[in-house]
């Protein structure tokens, strides 16, 4: 039985970064051609999945729930934090927003310079960054509540429909609306980083005080206050523009 | 290397921001205040986001 409440965010998560990867996959493409980019990915794949193994099988032996808990309550409010400050920062227009027809861009002028082995390299370390996150999140949800299936079936089928599209478009996933997407899933990972950070801190459930449906209070509280940031630091720029 | 702990943690402020969070935590629970940190802790939380964004 898949839990949603880990399948959405997880699915949501590596969506957004599988789109980062197939762009640079892309581009890779055009200099050393389909195989050789689709190998590279593949290999990153498989590094991914040994790490997903691995630390799942390491972590899940022995360790201490409320350590676990801790552990990973740190790493999603990284994660988290991270995001939900670069979307508000971007629609609040501090930033500019991500663009894949200009990351396409640039990895082909950095290709321009590189001989086949540097273009390989060049997709194997992009897929293998963008999914360091898509592993995190996996790991993190796959732990907590052993919710595996959930946390993987999100992520694969991300990657499924971003294949699926980009195969059939054949051009970087510029429409997907990435902004949006961190945003909301920025107030998720934040919300259960905070929950169960503090879970692991303070000794269990008790210390939230509407206990599981405390989550939905917190990314409901993070994504409203977010929305709050934005429109306060856009107000701000737009005061700062015009003075 | 570098990228690799980069995408693992994040930069220095993103770090610094947890740490804060986490020892607030700690110092809440530790004097006995773990309910007051539930309440206490998303708008550190959010207060830190806002300060990552302007940076």
């Amino acid at each position: 039985m898949l839990d949603w409440t880990i399948v959405v965010p997880a699915f949501l998560t590596a969506a957004v970064e599988w789109v980062e990867a197939f762009t640079i996959v892309l581009a890779v493409s055009l200099s050393i051609g389909w195989r050789a980019a689709a190998g590279a990915a593949l290999a990153a794949f498989a590094t991914l999945a040994v790490m997903t193994a691995a630390t799942g099988g390491v972590l899940g032996l022995g360790l201490d729930v409320r350590w676990l808990q801790l552990a990973i309550g740190v790493f999603l409010l990284l994660f988290g934090v991270r995001w939900l400050a670069k979307a508000v920062a971007r629609g609040a227009g501090l930033k500019a927003l991500h663009d894949e027809a200009q990351e396409f861009a640039d990895t082909r002028a950095k290709l321009a310079r590189g001989d086949w082995t540097a273009s390989w390299l060049i997709a194997f370390k992009g897929v293998l960054l963008e999914g360091l996150e898509v592993w995190l999140i996996v790991v993190a949800f796959g732990l907590h509540g052993r919710a595996w299936a959930s946390s993987t079936t999100g992520a694969l089928a991300a990657l499924l429909i971003v294949i699926a599209t980009g195969l059939v478009i054949r051009a970087p996933l510029q429409r997907v609306p990435e902004n949006t997407i961190k945003f909301a899933v920025g107030s998720m990972i934040t919300a259960f980083g905070t929950f169960w950070m503090l879970e692991g801190i303070g000794g269990g459930a008790a210390v939230w005080p509407w206990g599981d449906w405390s989550l939905l209070g917190l990314a409901a509280f993070y994504a409203l206050g977010g929305l709050a940031l934005m429109a306060l630091m856009r107000k701000r720029s737009t005061v700062g523009a015009v003075q | 290397m570098s990228a690799f702990l980069k995408t693992l943690f994040g930069d220095a402020g993103t770090v610094a921001v947890v740490a804060i969070i986490l020892a607030a935590e700690l110092l809440l629970v530790d004097y006995d205040q773990a309910a007051s940190a539930a309440f206490a802790v998303p708008i550190l939380v959010l207060a830190g986001i806002a300060w990552l964004a302007r940076r």
